[in-house]
């Protein structure tokens, strides 16, 4: 009973993780940096939600894409200013810029929408069905389902496309991938803005779930679900969306075992301890990068 | 490497005229507290010192082996809270407290540089930031040993035969240590460590191929880096007399590389000139109010983007290579020792 109610929860939970992940998990693989962005990128997206729902129409699905097109769009002009400039540098640089876009969209965002929390209305909220008694609500299903399908939608790119063989070429070897006639700057370019609008999804997901809409709420989800992404290999969509699962479930079983207190390091930590033993992740690639 | 270096021309008249000009900065230094007369602006001078030890502890790790840490802040923690809960307590003077602060940051430094300085760079990222999470919620929760969110209040200053510290004693105190430190990681910037580091930093496989023990050096460096956090962070407790969790959080570690990286990562002066800016830039920019953090964020991208190797920034692989008329592309795949300079 609390058993099968902490899984769902831990599923629930793990969908906003692993979009995360894929997030990092994109931007790894072509750039070979840590998107410390990644947070901010996922409350913007919760707030173009926000106000799609509040000021244009009361609809879940409007608002999600609204997010992941603000999370494209922000990513975009990111990776121009910044990123683009800083190609062959050493990747400290990035890094640092990753740190302070953050700071700077999570500020601009306090300043401009204030700091307090805003509450986001509710949808869904009936029960679906039942699973030996433990409800299950409309929502958890449709962020499940959206999670889901926006997994296979970024499969089916990657695997099927012309731009998707060009992902998987430029993060395999930058320069191969150039000799080959392959334009690595706007792979790279557009590889970035994927990995904002999954984010941004991420975000409204999120918005929607706690109910909750603020300009700092990007810092706890970004660092765990970086660690789901080192988890899975760090450059593996699949092992991404493991790690985010995984991390969900774990964290929701860990407060009910150990404590509350100790919510948000129990995944670092059983993390951790398993990259100790198996340092390139469960489904890493076996090359050293 | 500076075979032809072009430099500014206050630059060089700096240089030629360096040791007055040395002489001068220290006395300015030591007559500080006579120049302002003011209890507030010695207290920016003594944060600005703190700062100025962490960032070149920082640039240990990050600028001269070219390693990540995002943690730094945990350590600077551990050495806070292990010199107050010995003086609290136990009631151990700061003379006792400030060395075993720095040796508990630097076993633990050891602990995690073993664990994960033979794996991928991005590791000791990831588990130096999971390290701070996890410094700062066990700080929080072990309410009956570190008063969890309370913090420790009351932690004495530093006496010296029955003397109790006064404002302008903590100053010396900071000064003395920051010469200390800048002394100590210049002296380590061209000893044999040092070259071994910038050695690896460049490039590891030769680095190994030459008999440099890579994991060693590595273990090594790391641990000075923690150990030196932590003698900042004793000095912190006794100075500033509370502790809590909030002074070492994520940010803090952000703030710190932010100094290091702004300033020039794998210089000297750079992280001393990081620190400043990043210390006095709130106190200047006061004004601000609520934009203060924006700007902060937009001048830190807007100079990286200028000049990634950071303000004083050294040659080598934090610049960008020769600037010409190639694409950065076009750069990447030159031959390795044949036209780049990397």
């Amino acid at each position: 009973m609390l058993f099968v109610q902490q899984l769902i929860n831990g599923i629930a939970q793990g969908s906003l993780f692993a979009l995360l992940a894929i997030s990092f998990a994109i931007v790894y693989g072509v750039m070979r940096l840590v998107n410390f962005a990644t947070g901010s990128l996922y409350m913007i997206g919760a707030f173009s939600g926000f106000f799609i729902v509040r000021y244009v129409v009361r609809d879940v699905f409007v608002a999600i894409f609204a997010g992941a097109v603000a999370g494209y769009i922000v990513a975009f002009v990111l990776e121009k200013l910044a990123f683009k400039a800083l190609r062959g540098v050493a990747r400290i640089a990035s890094l640092i810029c990753t740190i302070g876009f953050s700071v700077f969209l999570n500020e601009l965002a306090a300043v401009l929408f204030g700091s307090e929390v805003k509450s986001m209305p509710a949808f869904y909220g009936q029960t679906a069905f039942r699973i030996t008694g433990v409800a299950v609500s409309w929502l958890q299903v449709v962020m499940v389902a959206t999670a889901a399908t926006v997994l296979i939608i970024l499969q089916l790119f990657i695997y099927k496309t012309k731009m998707g063989l060009a992902i998987r070429t430029v993060s395999l070897d930058y320069r191969t991938a150039a000799l080959m006639g392959i334009n690595v700057d706007r792979t790279i370019s557009i590889a970035f803005s994927i990995a904002g609008a999954m984010a941004g999804i991420a975000g409204v997901l999120a918005a929607v779930y706690y109910n909750a809409v603020a300009f700092n709420m990007g810092n706890l989800p970004g660092l765990k679900s970086f660690s789901a992404a080192v988890f899975g290999g760090l450059t593996s969509i699949p092992g991404a969306i493991v790690g985010g699962y995984l991390l969900g479930i774990i964290e929701n079983f860990g407060v009910q075992i150990i404590s509350t207190g100790y919510r948000d390091i129990i995944g670092f930590i059983v993390l951790v301890a398993f990259l100790l033993f198996r340092p390139r992740g469960i489904l890493g690639r076996k090359t050293s990068m | 490497m500076k075979l032809k270096s072009i430099r500014p021309a206050f630059v060089s008249f700096v240089l030629r005229y360096r040791v007055p000009f040395a002489i001068l900065l220290g006395v300015l230094l030591v007559a500080y507290p006579w120049i302002v007369r003011n209890p507030y602006l010695l207290r920016v001078a003594t944060n600005v010192g703190i700062a100025i030890i962490l960032a070149s502890s920082l640039n240990i790790i990050i600028g001269f082996s070219g390693l990540f840490s995002l943690g730094h802040a945990a350590f600077y923690g551990i050495g806070a809270y292990t010199s107050a809960l010995l003086a609290t307590r136990l009631g151990v003077p700061f003379w006792l407290g400030f060395p075993a602060a720095g040796i508990v940051a630097g076993l633990f430094g050891t602990f995690i540089g073993f664990a994960t300085l033979r794996l991928r760079a991005v590791f000791l990222a990831f588990t130096t930031l999971g390290f701070g999470e996890i410094t700062r919620i066990v700080i929080l929760n072990w309410r009956d040993f570190t008063r969890g969110p309370l913090g420790i209040a009351g932690i004495p200053v530093p006496r010296l035969f029955g003397w109790s510290f006064t404002r302008e004693a903590n100053y010396y105190l900071i000064l003395l240590l920051c010469a200390a430190v800048i002394l100590f990681v210049y002296r380590i910037y061209h000893s044999r460590l040092g070259r071994a580091l910038i050695a690896i930093r460049e490039d590891e496989t030769a680095a190994r191929s030459m008999g440099i023990n890579v994991f060693g050096y590595k273990i090594l460096a790391f641990t000075i880096a923690c150990t030196i956090a932590g003698l900042a962070g004793s000095f912190f407790a006794h100075f500033q007399r509370y502790v809590s969790a909030d002074s070492f959080v994520a940010d803090e570690s952000f703030r710190i590389i932010t100094m290091v990286a702004l300033g020039g990562t794998g210089s000297i002066t750079g992280p001393i000139v990081g620190a400043m800016i990043l210390e006095l830039f709130p106190e200047v920019f006061g004004f601000l109010a609520g934009y203060r953090q924006v700007i902060y964020g937009a001048v830190l991208i807007t100079v990286i983007v200028l000049k990634p190797g950071g303000i004083v920034g050294v040659k080598g692989v934090f610049e960008k290579p020769r600037a010409t008329r190639r694409s950065w592309i076009a750069q990447a795949l030159l031959p390795r020792f044949n036209g780049g300079t990397r």
